[in-house]
């Protein structure tokens, strides 16, 4: 028999399963179209609108999910098992947005939206090229929405629909049986993960999709090109697709490291974690691609490199997003999806666009340009190819490293991360960013084919000095006694210093240098370059930014008066958070910082913590506050949050570690044979009336008066109960603060019960409980905790240097792309056009 | 021979030192009794001992946190953090610890902490805590 359950709210899902469908549908429709539009006779055009009706159904139909799952989590129905698990009634409207995310389902709705963008736009820019790279498209549109299917085919579940109701999702579950479980027992959702009631959390994950999702442009545009036989033909209009999924992308990663940095507590933007390195893995063999397709562009050269590049850079989008959500790196990430059984699925995503991929190289490999003609060493293709070649080295190390669990699951092996994940990649990666720096620059003294050899080494010789002279400037602030600037004239040289610092700082500078020449030029009039020389600027900088801040970054909460255990530690653990008590200054570093207590807005605690400059007459020279968060998770524990003082030249990033734990104020009722006072020094009684005072070592609790109509939440009372509260102020010693607290005392059904109220700052309890009427006297019972128990928190503050260099040089390798990318549109426009005279010329 | 032959080699040789550093240089996850034998750092797969005491005292040192564990062999140890102790570290199902013995303790440079997750009820949630400075640079 089945069930009528009493609330639910089935509509929106229906709908939205039904949007699920009809999008599924279409795109199919629309990719079977394409391909015959493709291979079919080219004047009958029947083909191509089915294709395009079917492909704009099928936008409608992503926006028409998108809607019905924003509807469901907006109106709180809770009945739906993604907006239990993903939202909750206090969750503030703007995040609900992120809940698309947090949940894999929504994550591929993200995409598909993208893809519905990018496959539109397509269509009415591509002209000769719609039929064909469409049809790769909505074959990938369509393979990424039957991950929400959710619908079962032979016995196994295709996808994982975000409509399922959570008594489907959990049909074990006894409430489910019933009928009312919905009013009764589902009051509130699980709600989204403090960590992603972040405002860079609303606009990072739907940037670094946009640039997944864009990097099948160029992917559609090679498959296209082998397919309809234009071998070479494709790489021009796949150049801005390319410029733009790496702009992106890289735009995303970036606001990813951001989002870590503000909102996380490692201390750091970027940590090797596999979901950071599974962004960066496509982002580096995209932009060796572009690279590459442009060295092919103006040379001829090196055609197969650019094809694979361009390809790999899909799949390893689809490796990437296997790895993320298939649940294979539980063991090493921190934060990756977990498993939702469509590893299969994700699987054979990839192996169909891969063997795609493979069967057409093959059967097109007799037709691609090979040219036996060296390079000459003095041209600028040989050294953007060795460039790009650095590139997806690096790319490799990263990959072969982060594919350790994927190894580990195909061959049985039980091989551990490295016990410094962050120094092994270092290691690697550093000499590949020096010698990519390096190659960025000198190249650009180069032009294509040959160069002037004299005039190439006068410019170079020429930048390398100017590069030695600025490297010894920069060295000295960032790196040796020029941090005094930074950390105060306490500051007695880095213990992290590195030779190799210093060399990629060197390449860095001499990277930027010559590219400010190139951009010097586009000043007098050669525009051409701008986009390459900004970009290349932005990277530059970027390098030294990030080498000075996670190098130099120092941890300045140092402890030290805490318990010592012995020197031998001190060399090896330094103790790096520190205990605050409220009100009591601390000197660390250059401040003095205080802890000035906390205030608490919905969910979350923000933690004041006053740093102060003073100088030699302790004078405050500077004076500003923190407000580092702390959000008691019932489930996750403390999830903190910093906060970070930002200077042109440095960072103060603080956030809290540990803090005591709110007592909720809740009555607590006295049993017999169970209490909570073990914590507590023995119980004192006194014997109080009116006016009285009893001192402690902190303060001292003066009695008001007496509540003779005190209520008790959760207990109501009869006309024969009698509850009495007794009421007394806690005045402490320190601010004359006063905190009132009422213990109640209630006699119910002839028993006697004493409710205790907890004073948390200074760790007392009181009881109420006798009333002696005789003497107009009243026993309070009061209990104190040992030790001081003011309110503490245990912090730990870094101070990053420059960091700005690495945000500012980001904005501008993005601005850089932008330029790059207009240039590269303006060319694809302007030998079309050039093409359409032709074409009417012939007519 | 030619350039590209030489770019060629120097790819190939770059590759095969990854493929070596990666794989060859890596250890496998230990236990105390291996710990005990070496004076290298390594990673053991533990469990809490629920019921031995645990010291944490942010009054007295903020940075000092030790439990007893008991590692895949069931061999018990000691095991001494130097940072602050994780919230909700009794309700972790697995921890991994990243460090090497001191006499009889076990000295954890990072504990990677197994959690019954909020969000699934089969998966978990992994929570990753450090004394050390994360290493530096890009």
């Amino acid at each position: 028999m089945d069930i009528q359950f009493v609330g639910e709210h089935l509509l929106p899902g229906k709908l939205g399963q039904f949007f699920i469908v009809l999008a599924f549908g279409a795109s199919l429709l629309s990719t079977i179209a394409y391909y015959f539009q493709t291979v079919k006779d080219k004047n009958d055009l029947s083909w191509r609108q089915i294709a395009r009706w079917s492909f704009r159904i099928q936008s409608v139909a992503v926006i028409g999910i998108i809607a019905s799952l924003f509807y469901i989590i907006y109106n709180h129905y809770f009945e739906y098992n993604y907006a239990w698990s993903h939202s909750s009634k206090t969750l503030p409207v703007e995040y609900m947005i992120s809940c698309f995310w947090e949940g894999q389902e929504g994550s591929f709705l993200l995409w598909a939206f993208w893809q519905v963008v990018i496959g539109n736009i397509i269509m009415r820019t591509a002209k000769d090229w719609e039929d064909s790279v469409m049809t790769v498209i909505g074959l990938s549109q369509a393979f990424i929405i039957s991950m929400l299917l959710g619908v079962e085919f032979f016995g196994h579940r295709v996808g994982s629909s975000p409509f399922i109701l959570l008594r489907e999702a959990m049909h074990d579950a006894p409430i489910f049986k019933d009928p009312e479980y919905l009013v009764k027992y589902i009051t509130d959702g699980k709600g989204l993960n403090p960590l992603l009631q972040n405002y860079w959390m609303v606009i990072h994950p739907p940037t670094l999709f946009f640039g997944f999702a864009s990097m099948v442009a160029p992917f559609a545009y090679a498959i296209a090109g082998l397919w309809t036989k234009r071998i070479n033909e494709w790489t021009k209009p796949a150049i801005p697709w390319a410029l733009a999924a790496s702009m992106v992308l890289g735009a995303g990663i970036i606001m990813g490291a951001f989002w870590a940095y503000e909102a996380l507590n490692f201390g750091g933007f970027w940590a090797w974690d596999p979901v950071e390195n599974a962004s960066l893995i496509p982002w580096l063999t995209m932009i060796s691609a572009v690279h590459v397709l442009i060295i092919f562009k103006n040379t001829g050269h090196s055609y197969f490199t650019a094809l694979f590049l361009t390809l790999i850079s899909y799949i390893l989008v689809l490796y990437a997003s296997f790895l993320t959500r298939s649940g294979i790196l539980g063991e090493t990430s921190v934060h990756a999806f977990t498993d939702l059984g469509m590893m299969g699925q994700l699987v054979t995503y990839l192996l169909v666009f891969l063997v795609i991929s493979i069967v057409l190289i093959i059967i097109r490999w007799k037709k691609m340009p090979f040219t036996e003609k060296e390079e000459s060493i003095y041209s600028r293709e040989f050294w953007m190819f060795i460039g790009a070649l650095v590139m997806t080295l690096s790319c490799l190390q990263v990959i072969g490293f982060t594919s350790v669990p994927v190894i580990n699951k195909i061959l049985g092996t039980n091989i551990a991360p490295p016990l410094e994940p962050v120094a092994f990649y270092n290691q690697w990666q550093m000499p590949f960013a020096i010698l990519v720096a390096v190659l960025l620059g000198f190249s650009q003294f180069m032009k294509y084919k040959k160069s002037d050899t004299a005039k190439f080494w006068i410019s170079t010789g020429v930048s390398l000095v100017m590069s030695i002279i600025i490297t010894a400037i920069i060295a000295y602030f960032t790196l040796f006694s020029g941090l005094k600037t930074v950390y105060g004239n306490a500051f007695n040289g880095s213990e992290n210093f590195n030779w190799m610092f210093v060399v990629l700082i060197f390449a860095a500078v001499f990277g930027v240098l010559a590219n400010l020449n190139v951009l010097s030029d586009a000043i007098k009039g050669k525009f051409k370059l701008t986009g390459s020389a900004i970009a290349h600027i932005g990277f530059g900088l970027m390098l030294i930014g990030a080498v000075v801040a996670a190098s130099q970054n120092k941890v300045i909460s140092i402890n030290t008066s805490g318990f010592d255990y012995g020197s031998q530690f001190d060399a090896k653990n330094k103790r790096e958070n520190i205990l605050l008590w409220k009100n009591e200054p601390m000197k660390i570093s250059n401040y003095t910082v205080t802890y000035l207590g906390d205030s608490t807005k919905g969910v979350n605690t923000y933690y004041r913590v006053n740093y102060k400059v003073l100088d030699e007459k302790n004078n405050v020279k500077e004076s500003f506050d923190l407000y580092p968060l702390g959000q008691q998770n019932p489930t996750m524990g403390l999830v903190a949050s910093p906060d970070t003082r930002h200077y042109l030249t440095h960072d103060i990033y603080t956030h809290v570690s540990s803090v005591p734990k709110k007592e909720t104020d809740e009555e607590h009722m006295e049993h017999q044979g169970h209490n909570d006072d073990e914590e507590y020094e023995k119980p004192v009684t006194y014997k109080v009336s009116i006016g009285d005072t009893i001192t402690f070592d902190e303060g001292k609790v003066i009695v008001k008066g007496i509540n003779r109509n005190a209520q008790l939440k959760d207990i109501p009372l009869s006309e024969n109960d009698l509850a009495i509260g007794i009421m007394l102020d806690v005045v402490s010693n320190d601010d004359h603060k006063v905190t009132p607290v009422e213990p109640v005392y209630l006699i119910k059904n002839n028993a006697v019960f004493s409710f205790a109220k907890k004073m948390d700052e200074f760790g007392l309890k009181f009881k109420f409980v006798n009333i002696l009427p005789n003497e107009h006297k009243f026993e309070v019972v009061m209990l104190k905790k040992p030790g001081k128990q003011k309110d503490y928190i245990i912090m730990k503050a870094i101070v990053f240097p420059y960091i700005n260099l690495l945000w500012s040089g980001t904005i501008i390798m993005v601005i850089g792309f932008a330029f790059a990318i207009s240039r590269r549109v303006k060319e694809l426009r302007a030998t079309s056009q050039g093409k359409d005279k032709k074409d009417k010329q012939l007519a | 021979m030619k350039k590209t032959h030489i770019v060629g080699i120097v790819i190939i040789a770059v590759a095969i030192a990854i493929i070596v550093s990666t794989y060859g240089n890596s250890s496998t996850y230990a236990t105390f009794a291996e710990a005990k034998e070496t004076t290298k750092e390594l990673h053991v797969v533990s469990h809490l001992v629920k019921e031995k005491p645990q010291h944490y005292d942010p009054i007295k040192d903020a940075n000092y946190f030790s439990f007893y564990a008991v590692d895949n062999k069931g061999v018990e140890c000691k095991v001494v953090f130097f940072g602050t102790k994780p919230q909700d570290f009794e309700k972790s199902e697995q921890i991994v610890l990243t460090g090497g013995m001191v006499g009889s303790e076990f000295h954890a440079s990072k504990i990677l902490m197994k959690c019954p997750s909020k969000y699934t009820d089969q998966g978990s949630d992994l929570k990753e805590f450090s004394s050390a400075p994360k290493s530096t640079s890009l």
